[in-house]
């Protein structure tokens, strides 16, 4: 499992970083943790003739509070994000996902623009980006531009982005203060892809739900955002039947593929399972807060 | 992998069942199709780059066309080796109007092999789905029909 | 001779450099002019090979040779056949490369040999191969069908074996049973996943005509004679190390797989050292795998639960080629039985040809088939029949004084399967208590009333080990007093670096710290068989004993001249030797050595000879049987399928335990693998033999995170058959393991009915069968 041959590029700032994707955008991958790329060179699964190592460029590494929402620096490691305090603070769902990102040694090296840009089909971090409407940056040869999550996952493993355009920023909005969230997923072992996944916030008022958000991973080729069941949910005061309606809801919404893993039917029903456990966690949370 | 469907193409059965003989809509509806050289009636050389993002494979093979009966029935051979292993999709196309237009309903094997199939299993389904699915919505467009 | 070591506690002699990233495994070794080799391997589960055109591939940068079978002169031929048996009609190997035909994906094609792996992975794309693809027989089942494609088309079969081992009148037996009960049992493909893939490093030096091999085998002594037979060499010219091997499990036992033919041949035509290394894809499809049975199975009883006899009948995978012979199935029938009174026995198997990875033993060999496909029976029975599931053991367990006990049938060693020593009840009991038997239904209604479904397995086996034809052991006391100890059989973790030099300390009056085993050299050590079947610390260990045991005499013969004393009044300790009572009239154990082997003047008739050295073989007549029992609690959540394992209990019975400490790591590997082969590890090939489990995303094994800590309890009824009293632990772990999930699943979910009769499980099936029983409710 050697590489086939490559040009290795390092820049230092992100218009190195752009230059060289615009010369060699159609033939090049960027490098950031490596965590999934590397494996597929290995494997000669892909055989980019540039790589472009963006590790060095450490303007790309941060960790912002806006006052409205979350910016981080496309190269923060995961492992970082993870236990930063401003990510503990204002947004806790996406520390709880981050937890189950494979292991810790993964995280260490795994960045958030990364998962992201890679886009697998059972990420954590895709789903959390749907479920809180958030949004990318990215830098090109056609300049700067902004990206929704709803319009930046295409397919498996493919977004939006173009092949010369270089991810620096994702952007989650952060809940409310007293939102409840809680992130659910069923995997086989520790640090295993998702078999279904699932990322809830509830925001409350008055004993009853606000704005309920809920997204969705290892159900389809990209993260869903259950439409449906967040209609439901919203004005309504939780009960064992409501969380039963929204689970419903959401296995009317997913289709997933089956695999030696884990048959269709069986991410469906437990993408329904898991809306109800993680609605009901949310609601705890939120009552708490209160 | 067993797989089939059917689409509602936006025109008659005879202008589809032209349209999918023709060797320029197959060379540009065919997902990665980067070389198509007819070496016979209905058989062509054929170079893919087919994959998923960065997961590209390159296979060198052959596209065919039997079992004709015109202009409602026809199967459809592609298949490549290359680095990443060999494919072989074989689909039964079956054409009958509807309306103005024409039901078009498949059924194909998509065999996989070697190193894609070795380690890709999570997706391969849902790729090859997609990947089919391309090539019918890029007929779709040629014949008029909107996304 | 003392006893204070053999027993103990002794942390392991190997360990502080494995730890510290100083061992030598076969990838460290680096020789001027190294040379790297890569294998071009079929893509195709069954084809015939139409054309190979290997120019391309020649003219590649860095490219120093590419040979295809044409290339392979009088090394073309079929692999050795190991372990023949006239039941096996077809006994079919592989090719050194493949000449018209693959069958598998994954078998060699061509060697690429270059500068460096990177380059000769570069070159395998070069290489054109014009395949004729043909049909493939994938499944164990369809492949035994009239109208499968077959494997092997000059066997105009794809069966390769029938056999039947019988004990008593089956037959009647059933006619005349009050009670039976059948299940078809489903057990799936796994693969021992050693930390370490294979690999084999070569040098030729042609002015000594000495070929020097490293290999990460479990055998390198047959691995010396055949490469030395098949090169025409004589054995004394050829070497091969087994350094550092990280985990064999069984897969690496073979003679030969293709890449240890290749490599030296290619060394030895380049004149340049050569080194291949699997990678871990490759060791997914190109190291033998192993665990796929299919068992139609009865069991005939009276009223009151006991055995009137047992039946199954059953199909076993060999893959596409069966270098190995008929252990594993073999082993799975002597097995079944257990540590039961069966009166009547009737065991089938058809051993059949697939388009698949070949099959050789992986730890338990057969082992888990039968425990399971016998604890799955009277477990059918105990529902049957009202009877508590410990209790319908207890009826049927062989009592303590029923030993030696004749089974009636023959094992893999070609001996009969006799009971040697054990307590069977003991254990049972013993598990009982330490899981917490007694209390349980209590404990699991309270559970259930909680909304949690928790559920407990016990399952007992025995486990035949330490078998023949031999090992051997020299023992060596060097004038710096330092001990060496050299054996035949191999080490890939099992700690004989430290359980060998306990046996020779207590011996000489050392510590096991002053004790150096080298194992895996045949240069070092050339007569032994290799390490497998759980027989090395019997045999090799025994062998070790018998001459430490002689050394010591020797010892006292050469200590009596030097102290003018008689030799049984000299004593050995703390590393000197005195004369009994007189310890201020010591001389330390090297200098003695150092006396005895003189350089003037005529030695003492009695010495018999120079040095304290000993050489001694042990060949058992035939193997002993240790046996044990599994507890576990674990709980399922019907809604998720998912399993948690909350507590795992081991009673096991190795006769006398060397080390515990090096016994509890074998114990708990074995049960870490056996929980893989429960709930996770699954091979799974598609309907055209196409590997789908290639990397570890998708052959799971379970990590520390996944598993419980093991409590294990040791029993020991010493075996009469070795002066040791020791009995093998190695694959124990792993045996009983998936009939005690299959147990314990089963009673959590007994609210739903379910009825598992498969391994492994997965939370996607244990979902399928609770919601099934729903459905038809």
């Amino acid at each position: 499992m050697k590489p086939a041959p490559f040009e290795y590029h390092c820049p230092r700032t992100v218009d190195e970083g752009t230059a060289l994707l615009a010369r060699y955008g159609d033939d090049a991958k960027v490098l950031a943790g490596g965590q999934s790329l590397v494996p597929l060179m290995n494997m000669r699964l892909a055989r980019p003739a540039n790589l472009i190592d963006i590790n060095r460029i450490e303007s790309l590494a941060y960790i912002r509070d806006d006052g409205r929402a979350l910016r981080i620096g496309a190269l923060t490691r995961q492992r970082a994000a993870e236990r930063a305090p401003q990510v503990a603070e204002r947004c806790p769902l996406l520390r709880d996902a981050l937890r189950l990102v494979g292991h810790a040694q993964i995280r260490n090296r795994g960045t958030i623009g990364g998962s992201i840009a890679h886009a697998d089909p059972a990420a954590e971090l895709t789903a959390v980006l749907v479920a809180l409407d958030g949004e990318v940056t990215a830098r090109g040869p056609k300049g700067t531009r902004v990206i929704a999550a709803r319009d930046l996952f295409v397919s498996y493993l493919t977004t939006s982005l173009d092949p010369r355009e270089l991810l620096t920023e994702v952007c989650l909005p952060a809940p409310p203060k007293g939102a409840g969230w809680s992130w659910m997923e069923i995997a086989r072992r520790h640090g295993d892809f998702a078999l279904a996944g699932v990322g809830v916030v509830l925001a409350v008022r008055g004993g009853k739900i606000t704005a309920a958000r809920i997204g969705l991973t290892g159900v389809g080729p990209t993260p869903v955002r259950p439409a449906e069941a967040e209609r439901l949910l919203t004005g309504q005061t939780p009960s064992e039947d409501l969380w039963n309606g929204a689970a419903e809801a959401v296995r009317a919404a997913v289709a997933p593929d089956g695999d030696i893993h884990a048959s269709a039917e069986y991410r469906t029903h437990v993408a329904g399972v898991l809306t109800q456990r993680a609605l009901r966690e949310a609601w705890e949370r939120a009552r708490e807060a209160a | 992998m067993k797989l089939e469907g059917t689409n509602t193409l936006p025109a008659s059965v005879d202008t589809v069942w032209k349209t999918i003989n023709d060797p320029d809509a197959l060379r540009s509806c065919t997902p990665g199709l980067k070389e198509l050289k007819a070496t016979g009636p209905d058989t062509y050389q054929a170079t893919l780059q087919i994959g998923i993002a960065a997961v590209k494979g390159t296979y060198a093979g052959t596209l065919s066309i039997t079992d004709k009966r015109a202009p409602t029935h026809y199967k459809i051979t592609l298949e490549g080796t290359g680095g990443a292993g060999f494919m072989k999709g074989e689909g039964s196309v079956d054409l009958e109007p509807q309306g103005s237009g024409t039901l078009l309903k498949w059924t194909g094997d998509l065999q996989v092999g070697g190193l894609i199939a070795g380690v890709g299993q999570r997706m391969l389904g849902g790729v090859g789905k997609m990947l089919i699915g391309q090539f019918f919505k890029c007929l779709e467009e040629r014949l008029g029909g909107s996304a | 001779m003392s006893t204070r070591y053999t027993g103990a506690r002794v942390t392991r002699n190997e360990d502080p450099a494995l730890l510290c990233g100083r061992g030598l495994f076969v990838d460290d070794i680096h020789l001027p002019r190294l040379a790297h080799a890569a294998v071009l391997r079929s893509p195709h589960a069954h084809a015939r090979i139409v054309r190979i055109d290997t120019r391309r591939a020649r003219a590649a940068r860095a490219v120093v040779a590419v040979l295809t079978h044409a290339d392979l002169g009088d090394l073309g031929g079929p692999l050795p056949r190991l372990i023949p048996h006239p039941a096996l009609v077809h006994h079919k190997t592989q090719q050194a490369l493949a000449s018209t035909t693959v069958r598998y994906v994954g078998e060699a094609v061509a060697l690429i040999v270059a500068e460096s792996r990177y380059a000769a992975e570069d070159a395998l794309d070069l290489v054109d191969v014009e395949y004729a693809p043909l049909p493939a027989a994938v499944g164990l089942e369809d492949a035994v069908a009239p109208s499968a494609p077959l494997v092997h088309e000059d066997a105009g079969t794809n069966v390769c074996a029938r056999y039947t081992q019988r004990v008593g009148d089956v037959e009647r037996a059933f006619a005349g049973a009050p009670r039976r009960f059948r299940e078809r049992l489903v057990m799936d493909r796994g693969t021992a996943s050693p930390l370490e893939t294979r690999g084999i490093v070569a040098a030729w030096d042609p002015r000594a005509r000495l070929l020097e091999i490293w290999d990460s085998t479990q055998a390198p002594i047959p691995i010396r004679n055949g490469l030395a037979a098949m090169f025409g060499l004589p054995q004394t010219n050829v070497r091969v190390v087994a350094p550092d091997v990280g985990g064999g499990f069984g897969p690496k036992v073979m003679m030969f797989y293709p890449e240890e033919i290749l490599v030296p041949l290619a060394a030895q035509r380049l004149g340049r050292p050569v080194k291949w290394i699997e990678d871990r894809r490759e060791h997914f499809v190109a190291t033998n795998q192993e665990r796929e049975q299919i068992h139609d199975a009865e069991i005939a009883l009276d009223g009151t639960g006991r055995i009137l006899g047992v039946r199954t009948v059953f199909l076993y995978d060999a893959g596409a080629y069966c270098p190995y012979g008929l252990i594993v199935p073999i082993v799975a029938g002597t097995t079944l039985p257990g540590p039961y009174h069966v009166p009547n026995y009737h065991c089938e198997f058809t051993a059949v040809f697939t388009n698949k990875t070949p099959v050789s033993p992986y730890r338990g060999a057969g082992r888990p088939h039968g425990v399971f496909v016998m604890e799955r029976l009277l477990d059918r029975a105990a529902d049957g029949l009202g009877i508590d599931r410990a209790e319908i053991r207890r009826r049927n367990l062989i009592q303590p004084d029923e030993f030696p006990y004749d089974v009636g049938l023959i094992y893999q060693d070609n001996a009969p399967v006799q009971y040697d020593s054990g307590d069977y009840p003991r254990c049972l009991a013993r598990a009982a208590e330490m899981i917490g038997y007694a209390d349980w239904r209590a404990q699991q209604e309270a559970y259930r009333t909680a909304g949690r479904y928790l559920g407990l397995g016990v399952a007992c086996y025995v486990e035949g080990t330490g078998i023949g034809p031999y090992e051997g052991c020299r023992v060596t006391v060097e004038p710096s007093g330092q001990v060496f100890a050299a054996t035949g059989v191999g080490t890939q973790g099992q700690g004989h670096m430290t359980a060998f030099a306990q046996i020779v300390a207590d011996h000489l009056g050392v510590t096991p710290r002053d004790v150096t085993v080298r194992t895996g050299d045949t240069a070092a050590f050339g007569w032994g068989t290799g390490t497998f079947a759980s027989r090395a610390a019997v045999v090799a260990g025994t062998a070790a004993s018998m001459a430490a045991a002689a050394v010591r005499e020797k010892t006292r013969i050469v200590a009596a001249t030097l102290l003018e004393a008689r030799p049984d009044e000299i004593e050995l300790a703390d590393g000197k030797v005195f004369v009994r009572g007189v310890p201020s009239r010591a001389l330390p154990l090297g200098e003695v050595a150092a006396a005895a082997n003189p350089l003037r003047f005529a030695m003492p008739r009695e010495w018999e000879g120079p040095g304290l050295e000993a050489t001694r073989f042990f060949a058992p007549p035939r193997g002993t049987f240790s046996n044990g029992v599994h507890a576990c609690i674990v709980e399922i959540d019907p809604e998720t399928g998912m399993l948690s394992l909350h507590r795992y209990v081991i009673v096991h019975d190795c006769g006398r335990v060397l080390n515990p400490l090096i016994v509890e790591g074998q114990i708990h590997g074995g049960v870490a693998q056996g929980l893989g082969g429960a709930f996770w590890e699954k091979v799974v090939y598609d309907a055209q033999g196409q590997p789908l489990t290639t990397t570890f995303m998708d052959y799971l094994l379970p990590t520390a995170a996944d598993l419980p800590s093991f409590e294990v309890g040791h029993e020991e009824t010493p075996t009469p058959l070795n002066p040791l009293g020791v009995k093998g632990a190695g694959e124990a772990g792993v045996i009983p393991v998936g009939a005690a999930i299959a147990q314990a699943v089963e009673d959590a979910l007994r609210p739903f009915r379910v009825h598992i009769t498969e391994m492994p499980l997965s939370p996607s099936r244990v979902w399928e069968l609770v919601a099934g029983t729903r459905r038809s409710a």
